[in-house]
């Protein structure tokens, strides 16, 4: 049996920015349906850099990313459709409700007929308290505006989910809560794309990890691969190398 | 989608403290200035029926315009009265001299509302549109959805003009349903249609400020860079370049004084008279010289106006806040054009009583009523045709100019 084409693509994707720095240098990289896959890289190595480039953010220098096949430079539009984003730092409307937040972005997705029983499966899928529906999202932590984001996501229901560094700033619980979700996900047949800072949790849930340095991949491996292995020894060895090796 | 953004835009302000601050200063402003401004009608409405001549008075005086309470203008020089005698037309000390572009400004009406105040309130809804989004990082949630840069810039436009319009327009309403009490104040069918006119190119001019607040968002990364950018931009447009226009077309056309012009009249009077007494020539002849003189002046002094009021209004248009003022005053009938027109119609009227005072003499009549002076204001479409459409379509082309300058800085605008 084949595998399944990839929802996600980067083909040798590069991005130098104004000022001359080269942020991603030959990216190649695939997601599948059901895969998870984790880029993890200190700051600047090129991970939100590939984020914004499949977004269609910022055009790239060389190379093109594909969304379901579709170019996100030829067609933004019609590639986002296949596409939902969590950032870091959820930021919401702070005077709407989690309702109303939800019912935005929702429609901006293109889910225009959802019902108010449809929003309120999403939020309790993230493990959203009932009370917290319909308060206002300004009173909400940051555990709780990732898990709104990350219903924004579920609500769109798009093949592909793109999260830049969603972990960050969560207490060990609300983390723990996170990583259920992502599963969840991939038992639906998501392409899961997260830039992370966090090994362990990169271990624990991705399919495919790769680390970046310097705007360049230079080390995948599936999970299988990094079963008996230790993948933070991996990573300070990848970071203190002088001079890293692309990954084939 | 595009209505989704609108809809979000709305509720967003409703929601919004600045809404509600903006709803209670909007109330304040358009009651007091229409408070005041009723006041000052009835007041020259009073005068005017203890001024409006008797049958058969030589006197010209033209009723209080109702419009005059959203749009002043040049009322005041307009509801004078111009009394008509053997040496013309008698012009009051203490009327308007020089650029009679300085009148507008003191004036608190509706007009002075919109322009001044209002337009910064509509800075405030645009100045943050979208630097504000990029940095609570709303921006990049919504531009990952398949919504186009064009469509969410256009929903937050319409939303913002909704939030701004429907408010203005119901405080503006109501205050003239509560004027309409008043028994005195009576709008025909066209002068409703001429204040609706007004309160659309209020709204044009509104949109305009909206859409520049969006664009100097859209060129900033931070609210607050943007907020000093359009203060400095606003204090230009409503301020600086009107006058500036003003004082530039000064230094290109000389207008005499309307004092001079007294002087030479009465010199013309006086030396026509010393020439009839020591020459016992046919007085007659002395009245239609001197109305011949007084009128090529006045045919020279309105040239000379008309040529500084045209430069000044040219250059002036470089503000949208001047088209307004022309286009709201000649739709009300207080503007410059009116008022010129009116003075035309006066010198004719002048001539008339002259000729009559003449035959009568001549015919030695003793008791003699004169035809009572009668002014109809320009229709609209001779308004429109003589600058209004002109101020109009130039407030459009501001708008769409200054609406598609923002979308072509959205389109560059880092989301990140």
């Amino acid at each position: 049996m084949t595998d399944p084409q990839p929802i996600l693509k980067a083909d040798g994707l590069s991005k130098r920015y104004e000022d001359g720095v080269l942020a991603l240098d030959n990216l190649n990289l695939e997601v599948r349906p059901g895969e998870i896959y984790c880029l993890l890289g200190a700051n600047g190595a090129g991970k939100t850099t590939t984020i914004n480039l499949f977004l269609g953010f910022i055009p790239p220098t060389a190379g093109s990313c594909l969304i379901n096949g579709i170019d996100i430079a030829k067609d933004p539009l019609e590639a986002k459709k296949y596409v939902s984003f969590v950032s870091e730092n959820v930021m919401l409307y702070g005077n709407f409700t989690a309702r109303q937040n939800l019912d935005f972005f929702a429609r901006l997705g293109g889910r225009e007929n959802l019902t108010k029983n449809d929003y309120a499966l999403a939020m309790r899928r993230v493990s959203l308290q009932e009370k917290a529906f319909d308060q206002r999202v300004k009173n909400f932590s940051k555990g709780m505006r990732q898990k709104l984001g990350i219903a924004i996501a579920i609500v769109k229901d798009a093949p592909a989910v793109l999260l830049d560094e969603p972990t960050s700033g969560l207490d060990p619980k609300a983390a723990a809560e996170f990583l259920e979700i992502m599963a969840e996900l991939r038992t639906e047949g998501k392409a899961v794309l997260m830039s992370t800072h966090d090994i362990f949790r990169a271990k624990e849930i991705g399919d495919r990890v790769g680390i970046m340095r310097e705007g360049r991949l230079v080390m995948e491996r599936t999970r299988e691969e990094l079963r008996h292995e230790d993948l933070n020894r991996i990573y300070i060895d990848y970071m203190e190398s002088e001079k890293a090796v692309p990954a084939a | 989608m595009t209505w989704t953004i609108a809809r979000k835009e709305i509720v967003a302000n409703l929601l919004s403290y600045k809404f509600f601050v903006v709803l209670l200063l909007m109330v304040l402003l358009v009651a007091t200035s229409l408070f005041i401004m009723y006041r000052d009608y009835s007041g020259r409405m009073a005068d005017y029926q203890l001024i409006r001549p008797d049958p058969g008075e030589p006197i010209a005086v033209v009723a209080p315009n109702p419009l005059s309470i959203f749009a002043k203008g040049l009322e005041n020089a307009m509801t004078r009265s111009f009394e008509i005698g053997v040496v013309g037309i008698d012009v009051r000390a203490g009327q308007s001299s020089g650029n009679v572009v300085y009148a507008f400004f003191p004036a608190p009406d509706l007009l002075y509302v919109v322009r001044v105040v209002l337009s910064l309130v509509a800075l405030l809804f645009g100045f943050d549109q979208i630097s504000r989004e990029r940095e609570q990082g709303t921006l990049k949630l919504m531009l990952s959805g398949p919504v186009s840069r064009a469509r969410v810039l256009l929903g937050k436009w319409l939303g913002n003009i909704l939030s701004l319009a429907v408010p203005f327009l119901l405080v503006t309403l109501l205050g003239v349903a509560v004027l309409l009490l008043d028994p005195d104040v009576r709008f025909t069918a066209g002068q409703l249609g001429r204040l609706a006119l007004i309160l659309a190119l209020a709204l044009l001019y509104l949109a305009f400020f909206l859409s520049l607040g969006m664009l100097v968002s859209a060129l900033t990364r931070r609210a607050a860079t943007s907020v000093i950018v359009l203060l400095f931009v606003w204090a230009l447009l409503v301020f600086v370049l009107p006058n500036l226009g003003t004082l530039v077309a000064r230094q290109f056309v000389s207008v005499p004084s309307v004092r001079a012009l007294s002087e030479k009249r009465e010199q013309t009077w006086t030396r026509e008279v010393l020439l009839g007494i020591s020459k016992g020539e046919n007085w007659a002849e002395h009245m239609r010289t001197i109305s011949r003189e007084n009128d090529r002046m006045e045919e020279d002094y309105r040239l000379r106006f008309e040529r500084l009021v045209r430069l000044s209004r040219n250059i002036n248009r470089l503000s949208p806040a001047a088209s307004l003022l022309d286009a709201a005053t000649e739709i009300a009938g207080t503007g410059i054009g009116e008022e010129i027109r009116l003075k035309g119609e006066v010198v004719r009227y002048k001539n008339a009583i002259i000729d009559a005072i003449i035959a009568d003499q001549t015919a030695g009549k003793r008791e003699v009523r004169y035809a009572a002076f009668a002014y109809r204001p320009r229709p609209l479409a001779e308004v429109f045709a003589s600058g209004a459409l002109f101020d109009l379509a130039w407030l459009a082309v501001f708008n769409i100019l200054v609406f598609a300058l923002a979308y072509a800085g959205f389109i560059r605008y880092d989301v990140r």
